[in-house]
């Protein structure tokens, strides 16, 4: 091959060359560029429901995009409420337009979203590129409603955020915890009380103060007198004793109470009881003697009483 | 023991003068089933010259109790129907023009008995009832302008239906004040409507009852229980009832005093005291003791304190608040 020859074939391959390399830039310019992501919120709806399908596309920032034919007609059988394109973001070199659509479909069963036609612009205004894609996502619409119904549902609330109940478990249980413990700490001071109240024995009480009575009256206190107080010594005893109200009870009301108990010695306690009635009430006298013999009789009254109840238990 | 003397001659001549009373009890007995509480309260009322209103709802044998303690007593008794229509003229009398001798004669009302029954008091308007009222007062009544007194012993006996209200007048406090006592007729107990049943379910007409009363029992029954002893502490007690009724906070009884808007009046003291003594002299005892203030208590004051707003409220009545004021009150 000779000097000419060789010319000839440069000048027929350069062109060639250039066109070469073109297409295959070309066809390196094609694959860089990244499907557009699209995602649809929820994946199941009722008849009527709106959807919210965002639509993602990642370009070079010297490019300017797009959404083509974003109408009735296109969406089909979807159905555009309202369309938005959010404000773009860019990072490192890329751009990312996102277009957030809110479709409604009044179909029923899984429906596939429509082709979208995205449009690259370059810097110029110039349609640079074009790219047609089925987005994978799908959209399952249930049919609840009339097949007929053509309206869109009402916006539902937004669901509260659920309740941390696994944190409050320990808060609840040491609440619980604090009140057992309460309790607890109450039946052990009510018995306690209980018992120490129980260890004071009204017989004893009222035998002291019966001998304490017998010395005031040896010491000149009035036969009247006595029998107040004696009056007072059993109607506390006999309160503390059958746990009746005897204090603000009068004689009868007690009778009624120690018969319905069937207490030991009865007829001996109303006995005197009475006598005690009748001085305080009917202007009665006493002598220092009959006085002395009531004292007495009120020991032995009470003594019994005693005695048959520990017998009882 | 020694009691004072006096005391035991009373003791003798109660028991001698209260006789009458049994019998009369017995006689009762053959005609009313029951309500004995109701007839001792009659016959206390009578004893101490008071008046009685007593409330039940129709159909318990009010007017019957009342006729017959009535010619029980051999007494004059009168029974009078208040109804919406009554003038005061219609119960105490009227001046009578006579064109013989061209005069005004007085006419005798009613109201000139010794047992007066005024049923139903509250379906006559209150120019009627206040006529009545006086004349239990004043014991006397005065027609154009001739004064008359009234024949002792005198008593009403009032009858009012609690859950009837409709075209009736309330009686006011002041008029109510006037009743010594206040008894309620309850309805009988189980055995004692079969035997009500059995006893009026005939239609043979019941022969007429005895007369064993005389006025002269009665004043001379009165006498006696003047002469009953009422210790100090027993009068103590009786005005420490009285006083709770108006302010309970001074006997540990604070949350009662705001449901009560008005306690009792010194006319409930006296009550008390006379219609105690009466039930000692049922009791043949010459002097009183807490059980006889105790007894009557209920219906003595039950018709003197007002309950307040909150009591009516909480429902709440007065023999709640008179049981709460004897269960506090200390027993002498």
């Amino acid at each position: 091959m000779n000097a000419r020859s060789k010319k000839k074939y440069s000048v027929l391959l350069r062109p060639l060359f250039f066109l070469a390399l073109a297409l295959l830039s070309t066809t390196f310019q094609v694959e860089a560029r990244v499907l557009p992501v699209v995602t649809v919120t929820p994946d199941t709806v009722l008849v009527g429901d709106r959807i919210d399908c965002l639509i993602t596309v990642n370009h070079s920032s010297e490019e300017a995009v797009s959404l083509e034919g974003i109408n009735v007609q296109a969406l089909q059988p979807f159905e555009l409420i309202s369309s938005k394109r959010l404000s773009p973001k860019v990072l490192s070199g890329i751009t990312q337009d996102t277009f957030e659509l809110k479709l409604v479909h009044f179909g029923a069963g899984k429906q596939t979203l429509p082709f979208f036609t995205v449009l690259f612009h370059d810097a110029a205004g110039r349609l640079a590129d074009r790219l047609t894609f089925r987005p994978s996502a799908s959209v399952y619409v249930r049919e609840l409603t009339d097949a007929s119904m053509r309206d869109l549902r009402p916006i539902k609330p937004p669901l509260s955020p659920l309740i941390p109940y696994l944190l409050l478990l320990p808060a609840l249980l040491g609440v619980f915890g604090v009140g057992i413990l309460a309790m607890l700490l109450i039946f052990f001071l009510k018995r306690t009380v209980r018992n120490s109240a129980e260890r004071v024995d009204s017989g004893q009480v009222a035998q002291r103060k019966l001998r304490k009575l017998g010395t005031s009256l040896s010491a000149g206190m009035p036969p009247h007198e006595c029998y107040e107080e004696l009056s007072n010594i059993m109607r506390s005893f006999l309160e503390t004793h059958y746990r009746i109200s005897a204090l603000e009870a009068v004689t009868q009301e007690i009778e009624r109470d120690l018969k319905k108990l069937g207490v030991a010695g009865f007829e001996s306690i109303m006995n005197l009881l009475k006598q005690a009635d009748l001085v305080k009430f009917a202007d009665s006298r006493p002598d220092v003697e009959e006085s002395r013999q009531s004292l007495h009789k009120a020991s032995e009254v009470i003594r019994s009483t005693r005695r048959s109840r520990s017998s009882d238990e | 023991m020694q009691h004072a003397v006096e005391l035991e001659e009373l003791g003798a001549e109660i028991n001698d003068a209260s006789r009458f009373l049994e019998q009369a009890e017995v006689l009762l007995s053959q005609r009313i089933v029951g309500q004995l509480e109701v007839i001792r309260r009659v016959f206390i009322s009578m004893l101490v010259n008071g008046h009685i209103l007593l409330e039940g709802v129709p159909g318990l044998a009010k007017t019957l109790i009342i006729s017959t303690v009535a010619s029980v007593m051999n007494l004059k008794f009168q029974r009078i129907q208040f109804t919406p229509d009554m003038l005061p003229a219609d119960l105490i009398g009227t001046m009578i023009y006579n064109p013989k001798d061209m005069e005004f004669y007085p006419r005798k009302g009613p109201v000139f008995a010794n047992v007066i029954l005024a049923d139903e008091i509250n379906r006559s308007p209150a120019k009627v009832q206040s006529a009545l009222l006086e004349a239990m007062q004043e014991r006397q009544v005065t027609i154009g302008n001739q004064t008359f007194p009234l024949q002792e012993p005198f008593m009403v006996l009032a009858t009012q239906n609690p859950v009837e209200h409709e075209g009736t007048y309330l009686l006011p406090e002041a008029q109510v004040d006037r009743f010594m006592m206040k008894v309620i007729v309850d309805y009988p107990s189980y055995d004692e409507e079969l035997e009500i049943m059995l006893r009026s379910a005939t239609t043979s007409v019941k022969a007429p009852i005895q007369a064993v009363v005389q006025a002269d029992d009665i004043f001379r029954a009165r006498a006696l229980i003047d002469r009953i002893y009422v210790d100090p502490r027993v009068q103590h007690y009786i005005i420490d009832l009285v006083v709770a009724t108006r302010n309970p906070g001074l006997y540990g009884m604070a949350e009662l005093g705001a449901m009560i808007e008005y306690g009792a009046s010194p006319r409930a003291s006296i009550f008390l005291l006379l219609a105690a003594k009466a039930h000692a002299f049922l009791q043949h005892r010459p002097y009183v003791t807490p059980e006889d203030v105790k007894a009557i208590a209920y219906d003595t004051l039950r018709h003197r304190i007002r309950p307040g707003y909150e009591a009516e409220a909480d429902n709440i009545k007065p023999d709640d608040m008179i049981r709460q004021i004897l269960q506090h009150v200390q027993v002498p």
